[in-house]
């Protein structure tokens, strides 16, 4: 596609526009605003608990969230947090796009019991509810970051996986494919070279609402302990434990709360504007 | 029609198999034996666990032991409970029936705001009311169940003090999880809705009929609708799914005493049997979910048969 063309439409979708900007900002707030705060993210000072938000009085040099029940600063916990949770998420969900893209173009590609095997193992993935095997797989193996990733990923590559097979059977009966092969392509290279192009669009689109599924996962996970274990801030683990003071401390949920929906809902807002800006097909 | 039907009993099958086999090797990926998993933590002495060690056959070669624990499950034999000293499937029996009032009044509550909502959207393509829906929609995808479940306490329980905060009862009980597990549901519906009324609206048999000169209103909830809605029950099953998986967060922010609850307590009292229980009921329960939805659809669109 022309660069000119899809800059054009990225400027005339909103959704897309509303979805970038917001990323871009919460992204520079959490990896460029540290720098500016002295306190630290996990040491704790019972002298300072529970300081109301002071907000801009004192610049950032002040607690602009309050802090929480140990004394530590809720913004720089916030940022990090959000540093954990991004990193996390796009970690996973390079993972999941790799494994359901393969997957998928292979299952649709070879069809056959190949097809049927890969199929059974999806519906079989999407039977156990993700957030329920992730508990379990969490609980018996040990909280870990790796075994996050792992039960993160291994809940989330199915839709990818179907979604790519549907297109590949769609796009493997086109001509070019035989003509492909007429030229003497190999099976490797028409499943990955000729055809992988043809179906990157819903991956792409999947792919950035995975993110936003993927940080509330890892956020509610670390809501149950399970998750970002603590010192480490997480937004999930801010929540839980600004649960335990609502009554009489609530800026403890509000701020991490607000940052999560705001992140969410950006890459929700990219999603749906990468599927104006791409699928050329659903514009009227 | 038949011959769909047994192939998708067939799959059904398959599929549980499949769960069965991963919740029993789940256990056994587990650091040290299963029998110390199935034991007090650190309490347990040597003779204790190869006591239970003999007891739980694990001194036989695998398959045998799969084949033990598939033969229990069909004797209703899901496992001991380690904090109960029971069998873990009366347990959980016993708290299913407030999961699933919580899940029916999701699934009505999400039912009545969507449907209505991404009908009218796709009704309305490029007008406002479309962008309006899908806003709506779009943040409450956003929204975390536990920081809205919270919101909501904070405004209805400790700000106004009209509805209790935790616990499980009636009807007033309910209406917070409830509407902390229907948005989120309501707002993934509203989306399908819409695009299921979108692609059939496209469709000839619709221009047909308006060339007919059938009103706008009749052509949408005389002959759009039901196809529109196909999608939505495909969808209601299987956010049926994610809903026992949004229970545990919603359970756990408003102290209801239903499975999702059994499952965090099991967690943090190390309860594995229970866990691996729970894991596999929930999975059967969706599959079967899955089954009776594409049976519906079956009936609903006949074509839907012809692989």
């Amino acid at each position: 596609m022309d660069k000119k063309i899809l800059f054009g439409r990225m400027r005339r979708s909103y959704f897309f526009m509303i979805g970038i900007t917001g990323i871009l900002i919460i992204f520079a707030l959490c990896y460029l605003l540290p720098v500016l705060i002295e306190w630290d993210p996990v040491a704790t000072s019972i002298v300072n608990r529970f300081i109301p938000p002071e907000y801009f009085q004192d610049g950032l040099r002040g607690h602009v969230f309050g802090t929480d029940h140990l004394g530590r600063d809720v913004l720089i916990r916030l940022l990090i947090g959000g540093q954990y949770s991004f990193r996390l998420a796009f970690v996973v969900v390079v993972l999941q796009m790799s494994i359901g893209t393969v997957m998928g173009i292979v299952s649709g590609y070879a069809g056959g019991w190949v097809d049927v095997l890969i199929m059974r193992i999806c519906d079989t993935m999407l039977s156990i509810p993700g957030l329920v095997l992730a508990i379990a797989v969490m609980a018996i193996l040990g909280a870990s970051t790796l075994n996050l990733i792992l039960v993160m990923t291994i809940s989330g590559w199915v839709q990818l996986c179907k979604v790519t097979r549907n297109n590949v059977r769609v796009v493997k009966q086109q001509e070019f494919v035989f003509a492909s092969k007429g030229l003497g392509a190999n099976t490797w290279r028409t499943m990955f070279i000729e055809i992988f192009p043809n179906v990157t669009t819903n991956i792409l689109i999947l792919g950035s609402q995975r993110i936003g599924m993927t940080i509330i996962m890892e956020s509610s996970l670390s809501y149950l302990n399970l998750g970002i274990q603590a010192p480490a801030p997480s937004w999930g683990n801010m929540i839980s434990t600004g649960r335990q003071f609502l009554v009489t401390q609530p800026w403890l949920i509000l701020a991490p709360g607000f940052f999560l929906m705001l992140s969410v809902l950006s890459f929700n807002f990219l999603g749906d504007g990468l599927r104006d800006v791409l699928d050329t097909k659903r514009r009227v | 029609m038949v011959s769909y039907l047994i192939k998708r009993l067939l799959q059904a099958i398959v599929v549980m198999f499949a769960v069965t086999v991963i919740s029993f090797t789940l256990v056994r990926m587990a650091p040290g034996s299963p029998a110390l998993l199935m034991l007090p933590l650190d309490v347990a002495t040597q003779e204790q666990i190869e006591a239970l060690e003999e007891k739980m056959g694990l001194n036989k070669p695998i398959p045998e032991q799969f084949w033990i624990y598939l033969t229990g499950l069909f004797k209703g034999d899901f496992g001991m409970s380690t904090v109960y000293q029971q069998p873990v499937l009366p347990i959980i029996i016993s708290r299913m029936p407030n999961t699933v009032r919580l899940a029916i009044g999701t699934v009505l509550l999400a039912v009545i705001l969507a449907v209505p909502l991404g009908i009218f959207a796709g009704a309305h393509r490029g007008k406002v009311a479309e962008l309006v829906c899908m806003v709506f929609a779009l943040l409450g995808q956003s929204m975390s169940s536990m920081w809205l479940g919270i919101l909501l306490i904070y405004l209805f329980a400790v700000h106004l003090g009209w509805l209790p905060a935790l616990g499980t009862g009636g009807i007033e009980y309910m209406i917070l999880p409830v509407l902390t597990m229907g948005y989120p549901m309501a707002a993934s519906l509203t989306r399908v809705a819409r695009s299921g009324m979108v692609d059939t609206l496209s469709e000839d048999y619709i221009t047909a009929i308006y060339a007919k000169g059938i009103r706008k209103f009749e052509v949408y909830t005389k002959y759009a609708l039901r196809n529109a809605l196909i999608p939505v029950s495909t969808m209601i099953g299987l956010t049926l799914g994610l809903n026992l998986g949004g229970a545990v967060v919603v359970e756990a922010v408003f102290s209801w005493s239903g499975i999702g609850q059994l499952i965090n307590q099991s967690v943090n009292s190390r309860d594995y049997a229970m866990v691996q229980a729970m894991l596999l009921i929930s999975a059967f329960l969706i599959t079967i979910i899955t089954f009776v939805v594409d049976l519906i659809n079956s009936f609903i669109d006949p074509r839907l048969t012809l692989n």
